[in-house]
C-alpha cells in the first residue's frame, strides 16, 4: 500500500469510526492491514459489501491456519464457516481503530479449540481424532517427498505450530500474535525460538538423509 | 541452516496450501447476509474498567454499611492509606484484565494466574507490614466467619462484573472466570477491611487474604463447569441414546 493510499485509508477510518487522530498511534505501524480495520468498522455499521470484501480477504488466511492445525480440507472448511458465524455474532466486540487481524485469529483459535474439545467428548469425535492422528503420522511420513506446510510443521507441538503459522505464513507481528493467542510477546518469542530450533534440527537431519541417499 | 532459509522454506510451503473454494466463501457470505444489521461497539476500555471498579466499591461499601465500619474506625491513617490503596490498585488491574479477557485479541499485560498471585502476595505483604499483633484467639472459628463473609460478598461482585461485560466474548472462559473471581475476592476483602475489627496478624494474613484465591478458584470452577455442561449437551445431541 502506497503512502497516499495509506493516508486515504486513515481518513476513511476516521470518517467511519469517528476516532479522529486517536487512530493514528494504533494505525501507523500496521498500515498495510489498515483496510481490514476500515472494513470491520463498516461491517459493524451493517455494510454487506464490506462483509463480502472481508470474507474474501481474511478467509484464505484463516483457512490456512485451520489446514496447518487440522490437516483435513473438509474440517478446515467447516471450521472456517463456524468461525465466520462466531465473528458475526460477536462483531460488536471489535474496537474500531484496533488491529483487526489478532481479533480474527483469537476467535478462529477459540473455534478450533472448542471444536477439538467437542470432538474429544463425543465417541464419534474420538474416532475422528484417531483418524486425524493417523493422518498426521501419515503426513509426517510423507515429509521426504512433499514440501507442504503441514508436513514441515508436523514435528512441532500445536502451540508452536500456530505461532509459526501466524508469524511466517500470515505475516503477523509478534505483538499481533501475542494478542491473538492471549499471551505475552516474550512467550511468543520463546515459542518461535523453540520451533525454529526444532525445525532446524529436522531439516538438517532430512538434508543429511537426502545426501546419504544421493551419494 | 540459517533462520532466513527456514523463513523461505516456510513461505514457499505456505503457498502450497489450498485456498477455500468460492462456493464456500459464498455460502459464508449468504449465511451472514440474512442477519446483517448495524451493531454498537463496546464502550471504551477505561469506561468498562471504571464500571468494574465502581461495582467493587459499591459492594464493599454496601456490605460494610450493613455490618458496620468497625475495622475502618479502628485503623490509623497509614493503615487506611496502605490497605485501601492496595485494594484499589489491584481492583483496577483485575478490572482491566477482566475487560481484556472479554474482548478477543486484546493486549495482555498480566496473565490471570499472575494477577491472582500478585494480588494475594501484595495483600499479604501489606497486612504483614501493618498488623503486628501476633496473639491468636479463636483462630479457626473467627477466621471461618470472616472467610465466609468475604466470600459471600465476592459472589455478587463477580456476578455484577460478569453482567456488566455480558456483551463481551470470553475466548477463554476459565481464565475470565478466574479474573472475575479475583475481582470479586478483592471486593470481599474490602468488606472485611471496612468491617472486621480483629487486627491479629495471623487472622488477617490467613483468613482475609484467603478470600481472594477462594473466590478466584470458585470463579474458574463455575466457568469450567459451564463449559463442561455445554460440551455435555453437545455430546448428548451427538449420541441421543
Amino acid at each position: 500500500m502506497g503512502r497516499q493510499a495509506c493516508s486515504e485509508a486513515k481518513n476513511d477510518l476516521r470518517e467511519h469510526t469517528g476516532t479522529g487522530n486517536d487512530c493514528k498511534k494504533v494505525f501507523e505501524p500496521m498500515c498495510p492491514e489498515s483496510n481490514l480495520e476500515i472494513l470491520m468498522a463498516r461491517y459493524q455499521q451493517g455494510d454487506y459489501a464490506a462483509v463480502s470484501d472481508l470474507i474474501g480477504r481474511v478467509s484464505p488466511q484463516l483457512h490456512r491456519f485451520f489446514l496447518v492445525q487440522s490437516a483435513s480440507r473438509a474440517d478446515a472448511d467447516d471450521l472456517l464457516q463456524e468461525t465466520w458465524l462466531r465473528i458475526h455474532k460477536v462483531r460488536h466486540t471489535y474496537r474500531p481503530g484496533e488491529a483487526a487481524l489478532p481479533w480474527f485469529y483469537a476467535i478462529a483459535r477459540y473455534v478450533r479449540v472448542d471444536h477439538y474439545r467437542k470432538s474429544v467428548r463425543t465417541a464419534a469425535g474420538e474416532r475422528e481424532l484417531e483418524a486425524m492422528s493417523k493422518g498426521a503420522v501419515a503426513v509426517a511420513g510423507k515429509f521426504d517427498h512433499v514440501e507442504s506446510l503441514d508436513a514441515l510443521l508436523a514435528p512441532l507441538p500445536e502451540s508452536q505450530r500456530e505461532v509459526i503459522e501466524m508469524l511466517k505464513v500470515a505475516g503477523m507481528s509478534l505483538e499481533e500474535v501475542a494478542r491473538a493467542t492471549s499471551s505475552s510477546v516474550g512467550s511468543v518469542k520463546q515459542k518461535a525460538h523453540r520451533a525454529y530450533a526444532k525445525l532446524r534440527e529436522t531439516m538438517t537431519t532430512r538434508g543429511k538423509a537426502e545426501d546419504y541417499r544421493e551419494g | 541452516m540459517k533462520d532466513e532459509e527456514i523463513d523461505d522454506v516456510l513461505r514457499q510451503a505456505g503457498r502450497t496450501l489450498p485456498d477455500p473454494t468460492p462456493a464456500t466463501l459464498q455460502s459464508v457470505a449468504d449465511s451472514i447476509k440474512t442477519s446483517l444489521r448495524p451493531v454498537r461497539p463496546l464502550p471504551p476500555q477505561w469506561a468498562l474498567t471504571a464500571g468494574l471498579l465502581l461495582i467493587c466499591a459499591a459492594v464493599s461499601l454496601a456490605g460494610a454499611a450493613r455490618a458496620g465500619f468497625f475495622g475502618f474506625e479502628k485503623m490509623d491513617i497509614l493503615e487506611r492509606l496502605l490497605v485501601f490503596s492496595a485494594l484499589v490498585i489491584f481492583a483496577w488491574l483485575a478490572g482491566a484484565e477482566f475487560t481484556h479477557e472479554m474482548i478477543p485479541g486484546s493486549r495482555r499485560r498480566l496473565s490471570p494466574g499472575a494477577l491472582l498471585g500478585l494480588a494475594s502476595a501484595a495483600l499479604f505483604a501489606v497486612f504483614a507490614f501493618l498488623f503486628r499483633d501476633y496473639q491468636t484467639h479463636h483462630f479457626i472459628s473467627v477466621g471461618i466467619v470472616c472467610l465466609v463473609t468475604g466470600f459471600i460478598h465476592a459472589v455478587p461482585a463477580s456476578l455484577l462484573a460478569w453482567l456488566l461485560l455480558r456483551r463481551g466474548f470470553a475466548v477463554n472462559s476459565v481464565a475470565a472466570g478466574l479474573v472475575a473471581g479475583t475481582l470479586g475476592g478483592l471486593a470481599g476483602v474490602g468488606v472485611l477491611e471496612l468491617h472486621c475489627p480483629n487486627f491479629e496478624a495471623a487472622h488477617v494474613l490467613v483468613w482475609h487474604t484467603a478470600v481472594v484465591p477462594l473466590s478466584a478458584g470458585a470463579g474458574a470452577l463455575v466457568a469450567w463447569a459451564q463449559r463442561f455442561r455445554a460440551g455435555s449437551s453437545v455430546r448428548e445431541r451427538a449420541n441421543p441414546e
